[in-house]
This record gives C-alpha cells, structure tokens and sequence, in this order.
C-alpha cells in the first residue's frame, strides 16, 4: 500500500441537472468525502441517492443537463473542475480508470479484445510506442487472470464470459496504471463464484499495483469485505461516513441501519418467513425427466448437447422453492423450458394450473407504450378467465393492493415508475391469472437492496397469504434463506441436490453447493 | 479461419438454392398465364397451322417439367432463346442494355452511401438541435417526391437555368467511358435522392443507438475523443445494422432506374422490358425478369457475405 495522503479529494461539491423547462433539480448537495491513497473506498446507497453522478462528475462524463454549482474536486491536488474538457479527457484512462455496472455490451463487438484494449494506448503513442503495446496488453490480461493471453488477445468478445468480459474492462482500466480506479457495482450482472473472483482481482489490484478504488455499490456486504473505509450517500450527501468495520458494526445514522437491515434481509424486522406446504397440501407443479436444448441447423437439425436433462422435481401448493445454481448451469433454460417457451425434448411438466412468470429486468418486460392498466387487463385476456368490466376494476385493486402498489398506478406508464414498482406490477400480472405457481427468475438482481426488500416481502406475503407456490431462481442465499423451506441445487444443466433449505445449506453434500456458499459468504 | 470458409460455403448453397427457386418462378409464372402464348403472339389473323407451327417451335407441347429443365440447362449456358420482336439472342440483348441499368444503379447507391454517412453522423451528433431537424425534414421532403417528378424538375432546372448536362444523350460505354458515365449521373442521382432520405433515416437512428452503447462509454473512458469513437465504433457497427436496409435500396434503386429510363431516354433494361411486354415477346420478357431477379438474390448474397466479413457474431451464429 501506498499511503501519501489523499489521492481524491471532493470538497462542497453542488450539482443540479434541468431538465429543459422549471428550476433544475439538485442531485449532489454540498458533498465532501476523499480517497486515501492505495485504498479501497465504498460509496453507498440506494438507488437514485447520486453515486452514479458522484462517480460521474469525478470521471467528467457527465452529460450536458448536468452542472456543477460548485466545489471543488482535486486528483493529486489538482482540481479538475478547473481542466479545460481536453486536459480531462486525457486524464481518463490515464490517471482514472472506470469499469462499469453491466460489461455484456461494453466492449465493441466488432473489434477482438486486442483491439478493443489497443485503443487505449494507440491514442498515447508519445507514452507508449508502438512496439510495445501488444506486450503491455498481454500482460495486463495476464494480471487480470488469463492463462492464455495471446488467445484471448485474438478472441472476439461475444466469445467471452460475462465475468472474462468484466475482467477484459478491468485491464482496459487499468493498462495505463491510473491512479484511481472507478468501479461502479461492478459485480451485479455476474453471479456469485464469477462476483467473488473479480473482487478479489480488484483488491490484488489495490495492492500490487497501488491504484486506488473507488468501490460503489448497494451490496453492503461485498464493501464490508474488500472496503477499507465506507461513505453512504442519502439524496445527494454524506451521512455517514467510517471505516466500513464500523459502519458495519455500528451504523451511526438510522438510514445506514435501514440500509443493513434490508441487505441483510433481516427477517425478523422485515417480517418474511419460509413457505412450508402443508400437510395435506396438494401438488402443483410435476416436474419428471425434463430435457431440453437449443437445436441448431435449418435443414437438418444438428443435435446439440443438451442444456439440462433428467430433471425431477415436485412444488406443494404454499411451496416456497429455492432454485440456485452458477452462471450457465441451465437454471434459466430450465425455467423456459417449465413455461413452455423451449420445447422439452423429453420428459413432461404437468400443472394443476397455469404457470406465471416474474423475470430479471423490469424495464423491457413491461411495454412503455401502454398504462399499467393495459398490462393487467392483458394479462387477464391472456389467463383465459375474462372477467366481466364491472368485475375488473375490483380485481385490479386487490391485486395492486396485495402487490403493495395503489389504484392511481393503474394510469401510470412504466417509465413512471421506479424499477421495484415495475418489478410489483410485473407480480400483479401473474397475480390476476390466479397461477399455481409463481416461478420468479432472479427477480431481485436490478434492483437496489431497499427495493429487494420490499420484493422480497412482497413475495412472500402472497406465498402466505394466498398459498400460492413460488419457484424462486436467485443467486442470493440470503433470500433463499429468508423465504425457501425447500432448496434445489443446479450444476450443468442437472440437479445435483435437493432437499430443505436449511439441510443443505448446513451440511452441503457436493462441490457445487459448496462453492455457491463460499462465494456467498464473501457476500458478493 | 475455418468459420469464414464454413460460413461462405452455407450461405454459397442458400444463394444457389435460392436462384434454382428463381428459376422456376420465373418460369412458371410465364407458363401459366392464361390463353395460349403462341396464339397471343401471332394475333387473330393467324391460321391454327401458324399457330401450332409455333407451339412446336417453342417447345409449348411438352410437359412442363421437361420445358422447365431444357429452359434451365440452355439458362445456364446463357442462352435464353431468341427474342422475338427484335430477332437477337435474348441474352445479347440483355448484355447489351445491362451497363446502363448496372452503372446507373451502382452511382446511384455511390451516392446514397457517400451522402447519407456524414449527414447521419452529422445529426446523431446532436439529435433533436436544429441541424438535426433540418435535415430530418428535408430528407421528409425529398422522400416524398416520386423519381420520374423529380426527374423532370432535374432536366428542366439542368437543360433550362444551367445548361450543364446534356440530357437525352447517350454513348456506348466502348465508345466513350467518360461520356457514358456522365449521361449516367443525373438520373443516378433522381433515384438515389429520395433513397438517401431512407438511409439517412435509418442511419441516423442507428448511430444515435450506437452513441449511447455501453462500448461507446467505454471508449469515452478509455480517452477516446467523440470523433474517434464514432469513426472506430459508431460507423463500423451502423453499417453493419444497415446493410440489410442498404441492400433493400439497392433494389429499390434497380426498380426505380426501369422508370427513370424512360424519362432521360436511356437504352436499359427498362426500355427493354416496357418494350418485351409491349410486343408480347415472352422469351425475352421471361429473360429480363430472370436477371433482374437473379440480380436481386446476388444482391443478398453479397450483402450477408459482407456483414458476415464485419460482423463475426454472424460467422458463428451459423457455424457454432
């Protein structure tokens, strides 16, 4: 570690955004944190507290609605508020690298890695010549875990792993040795075992190489883990601020404990508790020797190996089922296939009733064309049971109501709503078709931990109260802690256990499951 | 490597495929128009001797199959019979009318291409701002006018106010390339303007996509400039999302040039073909359809090979 003082220094920084006509908004009030150099520092919040803008402002991408008031921001002393928009155009890549949330469409896919990473220095030939780029570039993906840098250089990024791609970005970031690095939530699309192993090449980074991160991130956990020292942001300012033991341990503000309390899933404040079937509940859901693949080839049909086979399993009605699983071991294929969307190429699924489905984005699986009205009165054509006009307006409360949503979204469009309200009236749609079982894939994951919560609850009053089964595929072992009596175990595209939650998560039987409950305990 | 070959040999057996279907298409369309092609050809006058004289001579009292596969098997080798109406080979005919409509539509697309990039680049750059607007709205307007109207608003404005280019003029391409090329550009130039505004369109949207991509971002944290980023990234990958829209008015353009042919007076295979169907002369009709069609199945099959060429997730789309 490098410690000299401090590497960034935000000082009374004021920003506002217009929005072409009325008073521009205030995003950042009066905001004021640093980063020492050669550490780790965790910026968090909830969605729309402005870490995004924070991180923003530092890098200067902001876009042209937004102005800075005032304050000052200085990189090794240097304000570069006071640069003209050349001078901080250079310092990017240069003196600070950022990785992003999301690196499945960061790199061009038109261009190999080589030349995607190439960029960054061909546009520096007075620092590096030409020569010895290809060099510097192998062994940057060298440090950032390739084996085989010289193939990787070659590859085309749609050949590459989510995990790979974020690693490529990390290099991109990182090629010219920068000062600081920003990392916004870089692990959140990935799942855990891939999360784990990024983090901990980000901390390597910090060590060996002594850049300093700026970690953001509304997983309390991971910046428990790898964070020197924490800052939380709440509407645009600090509120609190400590080395992340002690935000950890001792939150001083309410809104840091709020915040523990929901990434956490504090069951007992939030008031969430597994679903058990009853006794002599009936069975919903028979699952028996499912196979499916993705055939290939128009003429003829190239078989392909199949992406999950012999799969058995059975949901109780008020059944609350965990599916979890790494990246790619066919949980997804397995809930496409239980909809119907991939045709099985064995086996049978057979249901008492409908299936309904909740997925992972809630910003396209809602039409922006139309209210939230018409998605439910959609959904309730699409269900078979027509209700009667002077019936629907009842049913589109309760459901609403039981979603913890109101009448007056009924008229709201998607685009008006945040992504859990989204993610709610997602729920609602499943709702009105009165489903057997509800099969929810990653519900969670975009959405900040106040907003998982609230999800979380969400789903599990209606298992509760309505007995409504659930299927619930998630990376997240502390939501299947949470809601799941019953845990099933994927890995290529098999089941490889199953049986109730706690037993498995206590005493796990395969390598698998272990290696989900490791990457899980580092809480990323 | 290996992909690219795999890839060219899959799509070089769609392409024949597709022609083989073409063909028969082609084919058969004139083989089942109603009412007997020999008796519409020789008229009312003509005795049933003459008639079936005829009928013999063309091959009209064979099965349709055999008449499919001799038609083929001499199609392949060039030969299309003997027009009727001007007593040459088809394929002469063809070959000979081929440079104009070829090099009317190629300037044409020239210039669709050359004109529509910048402008979109222009645009994407600040969309919604008043250069943005501007164009947008001539481009509405040159959209809407119809290639032989402003065709003749072109010879007027060209003959009349700047007397430039002597329109109606017309030499072989072996006689005098230069002039041949320059009799070209002004009806080029008809069909592709309202073409431009469709590709602009297209473009400008694309680009504005691309401009807000996650890889331009990252491009932008790399120290990248706006212009680097939209000639290394934004450009190469709306063209390959345009291809498909590039090659739609490719076709669009051969059509067009039938029209305009017509107006500025030059020897096509427009002119040809209004002239086959005039005279009812079918060899030659059932020739000029299958080219152009053949054209327009070449056309896409150049087009996926290119974007195959820039865009290796289409290579291993097919092979993986």
């Amino acid at each position: 570690m490098r410690y000299k003082g401090n590497i960034l220094e935000v000082t009374g920084l004021n920003l506002s955004i217009s929005n072409g006509s009325g008073v521009p908004a205030r995003i950042l009030k009066d905001l004021s944190f640093n980063i020492r150099s050669g550490e780790i520092l965790g910026l968090i919040g909830n969605s729309g507290s402005g870490k995004t803008i924070t991180s923003l402002t530092i890098a200067g991408l902001l876009s042209e609605v937004a102005t800075v008031d005032s304050g000052e921001i200085l990189l090794d002393g240097e304000d570069l508020l006071k640069k003209t928009p050349q001078e901080r155009r250079r310092l990017l890549g240069e003196k600070i690298g950022i990785i992003f949330q999301d690196p499945s469409s960061a790199l061009d896919p038109l261009q190999t890695v080589g030349s995607n990473l190439n960029e960054v220095l061909s546009i520096r030939s007075d620092v590096v010549n030409k020569e010895e780029r290809r060099e510097r570039i192998l062994n940057m993906l060298k440090t950032v875990g390739f084996d085989d840098p010289d193939e990787i250089y070659g590859r085309y990024p749609h050949r590459l792993s989510g995990g790979q791609r974020q690693r490529v970005l990390i290099a991109g970031a990182a090629l010219m040795n920068p000062a600081l690095l920003i990392a916004d939530e870089p692990t959140s699309s990935l799942d855990t075992v891939t999360a784990m192993s990024i983090m901990q090449l980000l901390h390597e980074m910090c060590q060996e190489m002594g850049i300093s991160i700026l970690f953001i991130s509304h997983n309390l956990d991971a910046v428990h883990d790898f964070c020197d020292r924490v800052v939380v942001m709440k509407e645009g300012t600090v509120i609190d601020s400590d080395t992340s033991w002690d935000i950890m341990g001792q939150p001083k503000s309410s809104y840091t404990a709020e915040l523990l309390t929901n990434s956490r899933l504090d069951t007992r404040t939030l008031g969430i508790k597994p679903g058990f079937a009853s006794e002599d509940a009936e069975t919903v859901l028979t699952v028996s020797g499912l196979s499916a693949s993705y055939g290939k080839g128009r003429i003829l049909r190239k078989r392909t190996p199949p992406i999950i086979s012999g799969i058995d399993m059975e949901i109780k009605e008020g059944e609350c089922v965990g599916l979890i699983g790494s990246s790619g071991c066919g949980k997804t294929t397995l809930v496409k296939t239980l909809l119907g969307l991939i045709p099985a190429s064995s086996g049978t699924v057979s249901s008492s009733r409908k299936l309904a489905a909740v997925f992972q984005d809630p910003v396209s699986s809602l039409n922006p064309a139309h209210s939230i009205r018409w998605h439910l009165k959609e959904a309730l054509r699409c269900s078979g049971k027509p209700l009667r006009k002077e019936e629907e307006l009842p049913a589109f409360k309760k459901v609403l109501n039981d979603v913890g949503l109101d009448e007056i979204h009924l008229s709201r469009f998607p685009h008006q709503l945040s992504g859990g309200q989204r993610q709610k009236v997602s729920i609602a749609m499943c709702l009105i078709a009165e489903p057997s079982v509800i099969i929810a894939d990653e519900p969670f994951s975009a959405l900040d931990s106040s907003s998982q919560a609230s999800i979380i609850k969400t789903l599990s009053d209606i298992n509760h109260e309505r007995g409504t089964a659930m299927l619930i595929v998630t990376h997240n072992l502390r939501v299947v802690r949470a809601m799941c009596s019953k845990l099933i175990v994927m890995d290529s595209g098999r089941i490889v256990e199953s049986g109730l939650t706690e037993t498995i998560l206590n005493d796990p039987k395969t390598e698998a499951t272990r290696a989900l409950i490791e990457a899980d305990l580092y809480g990323v | 490597m290996g992909n690219r070959v795999k890839f060219a040999a899959g799509k070089l057996c769609e392409f024949l495929l597709t022609a083989l279907l073409v063909s028969f298409f082609t084919f058969a369309a004139f083989s089942i128009i109603p009412g007997d092609a020999a008796r519409v050809m020789l008229g009312t006058t003509a005795t049933e001797e003459q008639v079936e004289h005829l009928r013999t001579e063309l091959g009209l009292n064979e099965p349709l199959a055999q008449r499919y596969v001799s038609w083929l098997t001499s199609a392949m080798r060039g030969d299309f019979g003997k027009s009727l109406a001007f007593s040459e080979p088809v394929s002469e005919l063809i070959s000979s009318r081929l440079p104009v409509t070829l090099g009317m539509s190629l300037i044409a697309l020239i210039i669709v291409i050359v004109v529509s990039f910048p402008f979109a680049a222009v645009c994407s750059r600040r969309p919604g701002k008043f250069t943005d607007r501007a164009l947008s709205a001539a481009g509405h307007i040159l959209f809407a006018i119809p290639p032989f109207a402003l065709s003749m608003m072109l010879i007027i404005l060209f003959t009349r106010v700047f007397g430039i280019v002597a329109v109606g003029q017309y030499a072989r391409p072996s006689d005098d390339f230069g002039k041949f090329l320059s009799c070209l550009i002004l009806p080029a130039f008809c069909i592709a303007l309202p073409k431009i505004a469709m590709t602009f369109k297209f473009l400008r949207a694309s680009m504005i996509e691309y401009s807000a991509s996650d890889f331009a971002r990252t491009s932008k944290s790399h120290g990248l400039t706006d212009f680097m980023i939209l000639i290394k990234h934004i450009i190469p990958n709306s063209a390959v999302s345009s291809i498909t829209v590039i090659s739609l008015v490719l076709s669009d353009i051969m059509g067009g040039s039938l029209i305009v042919e017509q107006v500025f007076n030059l020897p096509g295979l427009g002119r040809l073909l209004l002239a086959a169907i005039s005279r009812r002369d079918f060899p030659l009709l059932s020739g000029i359809v299958f080219y152009l069609a053949l054209m327009t199945v070449v056309l896409y099959f150049m087009s996926d090979m290119i974007a195959a060429l820039i865009d290796p997730r289409i290579r291993d789309r097919r092979t993986s």
